[in-house]
C-alpha cells in the first residue's frame, strides 16, 4: 500500500509556534499590496518579501503564499524580481499547478530589454524543474541561445542542461545538443564556450548509454581539433573554465611526441596560476601525457614540484589538506623527488591537526639516506609538543622511519631517550601525556627490535628500567611483556615481573595482554627454568580457567606440549630468531596506479580509487574510459525503474571490493535515499523509501518478469509443505557441494559470460523477513545449505546478494542474484547456471532453503 | 559538479541555503554534519572532505562560519575547496567582514552572488570586480546614494562590461579624474627557532597589492631590481607569462580596483629582525621561564604591535608571570600572551615567573613554543625592491604610489 501522498502544507514545528500566524499575516499583508500602484509599495513589498524569504532560509514551510507572491511579483525593481524569483525556484516544484501562473511573467521577462533581466528570468524559468511545464521552457531557451548578449547565452546554455534533467526528449527533439556544439566552437565568448562544453559532456555521457551516436558526439570532443581549439583560447577562459578544459585534455591522448610538447609548452604557465586547482588540474594533464616517457615523466615531477609546494605553504589549511594528499600520492611513487624539500614538510604550530598528520606522513614518505638525521631531529621535537595526538603520531613515524634502514643508529638512540624520558615519569603518579607517548612508543620499540636483533643490548638496560605497573595500555603491555619474555635472560628480574604479573592475571582485562603473557612465561621459563617454573604453573592454571576462548586454547596448547616433550615445546615457543626484513605495506601497488590514474580527485583523498565508494551512476560526467560501466550486470532493467538501476549501479561495486564492503556500503547505499539521507536503517519506515520499494517492485512486474507472483506464492507453499512433510524419505533431486569455492573475479567473469536461465519473484514469510534484520543470518542459513554468499550488501528495506553453488561431485556451478524488499516481503532471483538444464531444480532448492530462514 | 551549498553559523543553524541542481539535498545534511564536528570536539578539526552516508561534503571554516558544500559526483576535491574559500573571500569583502550578523543582515545580497558565482553546480566567475558591477556592495556609499537619488536597489542595471570585453578582468570603458596606482608589497615572515637558538626556517611570503584606478584600458609594467630572490612565483591572470620568463618583467593589463598581482616566496634568509630567547628550568615542582625580546635593529626601522604568544602545557597548575614592559595576561584556557607593542630603545623587554606544575611532577616535560608577532612599516624584509612602473598605450600623466609592509606570518621559536 503507497502511504498517502505528503500533505503539501506540513504543520509547523513545535519549535516555531509563531510560524503559522506569521504566514497567515504575511499572506494578508501581501493581498493588500498586490494591486497596489501607490509610490513606496515597491519599498513595502521588498520588505514583506524579504521576510518571507528569511522565513525561508531558516527553513519555515512558506509555500503557501504562493500565489500571493506571483500576484505581486509584476514589478520593475530587480531586486523584487530577484527575490520573488528565488521563491519561485524553492517552491515551483511542490506546487506545480501555481507554478504554471508564474510562466507568463517570467516569458514576458525573458522577452525585457535589459540583458540582465533577460538572463534572470531565464535561469529562474530553467530552475522551476516542474515536468509538464517544459513546452513553455523551449520558446525562450531557443531565443536565449541566439541572444546578443554573452550573459544571456551563458545562462541559456546552462539552461539547456536543466532542461535535459526534467525531459531529456524535449531537450534532443529540439536539437539543442547540436546548437551547443555550434555555439561551443563558435562563440566569441569563453563562458558561454566553457558552459557549452560541460553541458555538453554532461548530457552526451548520460544519453551514450543508450545512443552510439551521443557515445560517438562524446568521442568528439576530445578529438584534436576541439582540444586544439580550447587550448589555444585557454587564456581567455576564467580559471574555473580552465581546469573544466584541463580536465578534458587530460583525456586526450595525442598521437605523436612533439604534440605532447607543444601542449606541454602551451600549458607551462597555468602551472604559475594563483588558483590551486588550475595549478593540479594542469599537473594533472602534464604527468597523464607523458606516462609513456620515462624520463621526461620524471622531469615533470621536477618541474611541478615547486607549484605544487607554492600551494601547500600559500593556500588556506584546508587548501593545504587537498595539495598535501595529492603530494602524498606522487611521492609514493618517486620518493626522492622530494627529498631536499622536506623542510616544507615541517609542521608549524598552529595548523590544524590534520594538515600536521599529513605533513607526518609525507616526512617519513621523504626520509633517505641523507636526510633522516634532520627529520628524525624535527619529529623528536613533536614529541614534546602539546598537542598528544601528534605528540604520538610523530613518534610512530620515527619507528617507521628507523624500519626503513636509514641510519639506526641515530635514530634508535632516540627511541631510547624517549624511553630514558619515560624512566624519570615512572615514579609519577597516573597517565600523564608523555606516558601516552611513551607507550605508543614502546609498541614501536618492539618492532624495531624484531628487525634488529643487535640492538637489542642497549634497549634492554632502559627497558628494565620499566615498572610494568606504570604503563596502562593494552598495546604498550603487551609489547613490554613481549620484551620481558624474549630477552629474560639478559633482565635479572624478568621471572620476577612476569610473576608478580601472573598473580594479577584476573585483573588484566585484555586479552592480548593475557595472551603475551603466557607466551613470555613459557619463553622465560626455556631460559631461566628453575626461577619461572612457580609463574609458569600459575600462568597455564589462570589460563585453562580463563573464560576467553583464546586464551584457554592457547595455554591449553602449552600444557599438552610441555607434557608431550619439553624440547618440542621449546622448538616452537622459542624458535631461531629471524630479523624481519620489510613489514608488509598495507596497499598493494595496482590500487595505487589506479589512483595515480585518477589524479586530481577524491580518490587520492581517500587513497581509494573511485570505484569502491562512489556510485557508479554518480562517478563524474568526465568518466570516459569507463571499464566498469561495461560490465553492466543487469542490462535488461529498465530505465524507468530508478531505484533498480541504482541498486544495480551498487552491484558493480560489491563485486570488485568485496574486501571493501564494509566502506563501499556507505557509499553505495547512496541511491537508497537520494533526498531524504537516511543515516540508520531506523529509517526502513521512512515514507520516501517506502514509496520508493514500491516503485521498484512495480517496475519489475511491469517488465513482464513476474506475470505469476501469486502462482509462486502457491507453489512455494506447497513446496514448503512437501519439504516439511517428507524430509528424509526422498532425498533433494540435486545435491550440492558443500564445500565449494569460488573467487569474485571469477564470479563477475561468468555471471557477465553465462545467459539468465531463470528470473522467479515470491514472497518471504514474515519471520524470514523479520531475521533478515540481523546482519548475516542469512548468510548463514544459506551456507547451511551449501549455498554460499559472495557479496551482499543494500540498506532497509532493499537487499541484494550474490550467492553460488556447486553441484555436487560436478564443477558445475550455479550463480544467484536475489534482491529482497523487506517492507514488501517480496523477493526475486536470477539464477544463471553452467548447467541449464538443472537450473530449475536448484531454484526449488533455493527457494525451499530460502522458505524455510527465519522458522528454524 | 556542487550540488548543494549551505552556510553555517557557529551553532550549527542553516543560515543560508543554496540547491545548485535538480536533486535537491536535504537539510539533514546539515544536522549530520553538525553531529559529526561536535563528536569531533572543534569544528576547526574536522576534515575539509568528509564522506557522509550519502554526500561528499566539503567544508571551509572562516571565522566562525562553516561553509558546507554538497556533491555526489567525483570532481576535484582541490577545485570545490578552493571555489568555497573564494566565496569566503567575496563575501568578506561585500560585507566589510564575516560574522553571523553580517551574512543574517544581508542574505538577499549573498543570495544573489551565489547565483552568480555559480549555476548548476559549476563555478562561473568569482572575479570580485566584476561581481561588484553586477552587484553593488552594500556600503554607506551606496545607503547614501540611495537616500539621495531615491533608487534604492543594490543591483545595477546594466551588465558589467567586462562580460562582453576581451579582457575578462576588466571593463572598456572606465573613467577617472584622476589617475592613479599604488603599489604595496605586503610581507610576511615564516621562521622556526629551535631550543639552541638557531635559525632553523626563515623565508617570507610576499604579496603585491595593487590599486589602480586608470581610466580606459591601461598596459602596466612593473619591473624589480632584484627579482632573482623569488621564487615560487603566482600570477593574477592579468599577467602575461612570456615577459616575465625571459626579463622578469610583470606586464598587464590591471583590473579596476584593489587586486593582488602576484604572491612570491623568498627562502634561506639569514637573520630576523627580532630575536626571542625563552628559558625554561625546572625542578622540584616548580619551573622558573624568562624570556627575553630585542630588536637586532639593522634595518633602521622601529618594530611595532610585537606580541609573544604561547599555550601554557597541561601540567601547569598556575603561573605567576611578570614583565618589565607592556603587559602580561592568561586566558582561561591556558593561552599566555605577551603585549609590548614597539620595542623601546634604552632597555630590553623581559618576562619573567615562576609556574607550579601538578603535585608529584618534578620537571617539566612538555615545552611550549613560543609564537611572536611584530609588524614593521616601510620596509619588505625579503630585500625584494621595485624598480620601476610604467604605463604604456594610455597616454595619461598618473600619480604613482609605493608602500611597504612586513608581519610575522608563522614565527615560532621552541623552547
Amino acid at each position: 500500500m503507497a502511504p498517502p501522498p505528503a500533505h503539501p502544507q506540513r504543520s509547523p514545528s513545535p519549535s516555531q509556534p509563531s510560524g503559522k500566524s506569521e504566514v497567515t499575516d504575511l499572506r494578508s499583508q501581501l493581498r493588500q499590496l498586490a494591486g497596489s500602484r501607490a509610490p513606496g509599495a515597491d519599498d513595502a513589498k521588498r520588505d514583506l518579501f524579504k521576510k518571507v524569504i528569511s522565513n525561508m532560509t531558516i527553513g519555515i514551510d512558506v509555500s503557501s503564499l504562493f500565489g500571493e507572491m506571483v500576484m505581486c511579483s509584476a514589478t520593475s525593481d530587480i531586486v523584487l524580481k530577484k527575490m520573488c524569483y528565488l521563491y519561485v525556484g524553492n517552491y515551483a516544484k511542490v506546487n506545480p499547478d501555481l507554478a504554471l501562473l508564474t510562466i507568463n511573467f517570467l516569458q514576458r521577462d525573458c522577452k525585457d530589454d535589459d540583458p540582465m533581466i533577460r538572463g534572470l528570468a531565464l535561469r529562474s524559468l530553467c530552475s522551476l524543474r516542474v515536468a509538464n511545464l517544459v513546452e513553455y521552457l523551449v520558446g525562450p531557451l531557443g531565443s536565449g541561445l541566439k541572444d546578443n548578449n554573452s550573459y544571456v547565452r551563458t545562462v541559456a546554455v546552462i539552461g539547456v542542461v536543466k532542461l535535459y534533467h526534467i525531459s531529456a526528449s524535449t531537450c534532443l527533439d529540439a536539437d539543442f545538443p547540436a546548437t551547443l556544439k555550434h555555439l561551443m566552437l563558435n562563440d566569441p565568448d569563453t563562458q558561454v564556450v566553457a558552459n557549452c562544453l560541460s553541458a555538453l559532456q554532461e548530457i552526451w555521457t548520460l544519453e551514450s548509454t543508450s545512443s552510439e551516436e551521443a557515445a560517438k558526439e562524446r568521442e568528439t570532443l576530445v578529438s584534436k581539433p576541439v582540444i586544439y581549439y580550447l587550448l589555444n583560447r585557454i587564456k581567455e577562459f576564467s580559471e574555473w573554465a580552465q581546469c573544466l578544459v584541463l580536465e578534458l585534455v587530460a583525456k586526450y591522448i595525442p598521437s605523436d611526441n612533439s604534440e605532447i610538447f607543444d601542449i606541454m609548452n602551451l600549458l607551462e604557465d597555468r602551472l604559475q596560476h594563483a588558483n590551486g586547482a588550475v595549478v593540479l588540474a594542469t599537473s594533472k594533464v602534464f604527468l597523464h601525457l607523458t606516462l609513456s616517457m620515462a624520463d621526461v615523466h620524471q622531469q615533470v615531477y621536477e618541474r611541478i614540484k615547486a607549484p605544487l609546494l607554492t600551494q601547500v605553504s600559500a593556500g588556506s589549511p584546508e587548501q593545504s589538506y587537498a595539495v598535501l594528499s595529492h603530494l602524498h600520492l606522487l611521492v609514493m611513487r618517486a620518493p626522492y623527488i622530494f627529498s631536499s624539500d622536506y623542510k616544507h614538510f615541517y609542521c608549524q604550530y598552529n595548523e590544524p591537526s590534520y594538515v600536521k598528520k599529513l605533513k607526518l606522513e609525507m616526512l617519513t614518505a621523504v626520509a633517505n639516506e641523507s636526510n633522516t638525521y634532520d627529520i628524525v631531529t624535527e619529529l623528536c621535537e613533536y614529541a614534546a609538543n602539546v598537542d598528544i595526538p601528534i605528540a604520538r603520531e610523530s613518534i610512530r613515524a620515527v619507528g617507521k622511519i628507523a624500519l626503513q634502514q636509514y641510519d639506526v643508529n641515530a635514530i634508535v638512540d632516540r627511541l631510547l631517550q624517549f624511553l630514558e624520558m619515560e624512566k624519570d615519569y615512572v615514579t609519577c603518579e597516573a597517565l600523564t601525556n608523555t606516558k601516552l607517548e611513551s607507550s605508543s612508543m614502546q609498541v614501536l620499540v618492539k618492532d624495531l627490535l624484531r628487525k634488529y636483533p643487535q640492538w637489542s643490548q642497549d634497549c634492554i638496560a632502559v627497558v628494565g628500567n620499566i615498572s610494568s605497573k606504570n604503563v596502562q595500555e593494552p598495546k604498550a603491555k603487551a609489547a613490554l611483556i613481549w620484551m620481558l619474555g624474549e630477552y629474560s635472560q639478559d633482565m635479572p628480574d624478568a621471572p620476577y615481573v612476569l610473576e608478580s604479573l601472573v598473580e594479577n592475571w584476573d585483573e588484566e582485562h585484555s586479552a592480548e595482554v593475557r595472551l603475551h603473557l603466557l607466551t613470555a612465561v613459557m619463553k622465560c621459563f626455556f631460559k631461566r627454568a628453575p626461577e619461572t617454573q612457580k609463574a609458569l604453573g600459575a600462568a597455564l592454571a589462570a589460563g585453562l580457567a580463563d573464560f576467553h576462548q583464546d586464551v584457554h586454547d592457547r595455554a591449553l596448547f602449552y600444557y599438552r606440549l610441555l607434557q608431550y616433550k619439553v624440547s618440542v615445546a621449546e622448538s616452537v615457543v622459542n624458535p631461531p630468531k629471524q630479523a624481519v626484513s620489510v613489514f608488509a605495506d598495507s596497499q598493494s601497488s595496482e590500487i595505487k596506479d589506479r589512483i595515480f590514474d585518477e589524479f586530481n580527485s577524491l580518490s587520492v583523498i581517500y587513497q581509494k580509487p573511485s570505484y569502491m565508494f562512489t556510485d557508479k551512476e554518480h562517478r563524474g560526467t568526465l568518466e570516459f574510459s569507463d571499464e566498469l560501466a561495461n560490465l553492466s550486470i543487469n542490462a535488461e532493467a529498465g530505465d524507468s525503474a530508478v531505484p533498480a538501476q541504482r541498486v544495480e549501479a551498487n552491484d558493480n561495486d560489491l563485486l570488485l571490493s568485496i574486501t571493501e564492503k564494509e566502506e563501499g556500503r556507505d557509499a553505495a547505499s547512496n541511491g537508497s535515499a537520494y533526498s531524504a539521507p537516511s543515516y540508520d536503517g531506523a529509517s526502513a519506515t521512512s515514507a520516501a523509501s517506502q514509496s520508493l520499494a514500491d516503485l521498484a517492485f512495480s517496475s519489475t512486474s511491469g517488465s513482464g518478469q513476474a506475470p505469476a507472483s501469486s502462482f509462486a506464492i502457491d507453489d512455494l507453499l506447497g513446496l514448503d509443505f512437501s519439504v516439511g512433510a517428507a524430509a528424509t524419505p526422498s532425498p533433494p533431486p540435486l545435491s550440492l557441494n558443500p564445500k565449494a569455492v569460488l573467487d569474485p573475479g571469477t564470479f563477475q567473469q561468468k555471471w557477465r559470460q553465462l545467459p539468465l536461465s531463470l528470473s522467479e519473484d515470491f514472497s518471504l514469510s514474515p519471520q524470514g523477513v523479520a531475521a533478515l534484520a540481523t546482519s548475516n543470518a542469512l548468510l548463514r542459513h544459506m551456507q547451511s545449505h551449501s549455498i554460499h554468499c559472495i557479496a551482499s550488501g543494500g540498506q532497509s528495506p532493499n537487499f541484494k546478494f550474490f550467492f553460488f553453488a556447486q553441484k555436487a561431485e560436478s564443477a558445475s556451478i550455479y550463480l544467484v542474484e536475489l534482491l529482497i524488499n523487506s517492507s514488501s516481503a517480496k523477493s526475486q532471483i536470477k539464477i544463471k547456471a553452467d548447467d541449464q538444464s538443472t537450473s530449475q531444480a536448484f531454484s526449488t532448492l533455493f527457494q525451499s532453503a530460502l522458505s524455510k530462514f527465519g522458522t528454524a | 559538479m556542487l550540488q548543494c551549498i549551505f552556510l553555517l553559523s557557529d551553532s550549527g543553524e542553516v543560515m543560508l541555503e543554496k540547491q545548485l541542481t535538480g536533486h535537491r539535498v536535504d537539510r539533514s545534511i546539515c544536522g549530520w554534519f553538525w553531529d559529526q564536528s561536535i563528536s569531533q570536539g572543534d569544528s576547526f578539526k574536522q576534515l575539509p572532505v568528509i564522506a557522509s552516508p550519502t554526500h561528499y561534503l566539503f567544508q571551509v571554516f572562516r571565522e566562525g562560519i562553516t561553509f558546507l558544500a554538497c556533491t555526489q559526483v567525483e570532481m576535484p576535491p582541490l577545485m570545490a575547496i578552493e571555489f568555497l574559500c573564494r566565496v569566503a573571500d567575496v563575501l568578506n569583502d561585500y560585507l566589510g567582514g564575516l560574522n553571523e550578523d553580517l551574512i543574517k543582515d544581508n542574505f538577499i545580497i549573498v543570495y544573489e552572488l551565489l547565483d552568480e558565482m555559480i549555476d548548476n553546480g559549476f563555478p562561473l566567475t568569482t572575479e570580485l570586480n566584476i561581481l561588484q558591477e553586477m552587484i553593488a556592495p552594500p556600503n554607506i556609499v551606496s545607503k547614501v546614494l540611495s537616500v539621495v537619488t531615491g533608487t534604492s536597489s543594490n543591483v545595477s542595471d546594466t551588465l558589467p562590461g567586462a562580460t562582453s570585453s576581451c579582457v575578462p578582468w576588466r571593463t572598456a570603458d572606465t573613467k577617472y579624474a584622476q589617475n592613479e596606482v599604488y603599489v604595496d608589497l605586503v610581507e610576511e615572515m615564516d621562521a622556526t627557532i629551535n631550543r639552541d637558538g638557531a635559525l632553523m626556517k626563515c623565508e617570507v611570503y610576499g604579496e603585491v597589492q595593487v590599486n589602480s584606478h586608470i581610466t580606459g584600458l591601461p598596459d602596466l609594467t612593473l619591473s624589480f631590481t632584484n627579482p632573482s630572490i623569488l621564487d615560487q612565483v603566482r600570477f593574477h591572470p592579468c599577467v602575461r607569462f612570456r615577459p616575465w620568463e625571459s626579463h622578469q618583467i610583470l606586464s598587464f593589463v590591471p583590473p579596476d580596483g584593489q587586486f593582488k598581482l602576484m604572491s612570491y616566496r623568498v627562502r634561506k634568509l639569514k637573520s630576523t629582525p627580532i630575536y626571542v630567547k625563552p628559558q625554561l628550568t625546572s625542578d622540584g615542582g616548580t619551573c622558573r621561564l624568562n624570556v627575553m625580546v630585542g630588536s637586532r635593529n639593522d634595518h633602521g626601522k622601529t618594530i611595532d604591535s610585537v606580541t609573544v604568544q604561547f599555550q601554557l602545557p597541561s601540567c601547569i597548575l598556575s603561573a605567576d608571570l611578570t614583565s618589565n614592559h607592556g603587559t602580561v595576561s592568561i586566558l582561561a584556557d591556558k593561552t599566555c600572551t605577551w603585549n609590548i607593542g614597539r620595542i623601546p630603545k634604552d632597555k630590553a623587554p623581559s618576562m619573567s615567573g615562576t609556574m607550579v606544575l601538578e603535585t608529584g611532577l618534578e620537571r617539566l616535560h612538555v615545552f611550549p613554543t613560543f609564537r611572536v608577532g611584530f609588524k614593521m612599516m616601510g620596509v619588505a624584509l625579503s630585500g625584494l625592491q621595485i624598480d620601476k612602473l610604467d604605463l604604456k598605450t594610455v597616454p595619461y600623466r598618473f600619480y604613482k604610489g609605493f608602500r611597504a609592509v612586513t608581519r610575522a606570518g608563522e614565527f615560532e621559536v621552541r623552547s
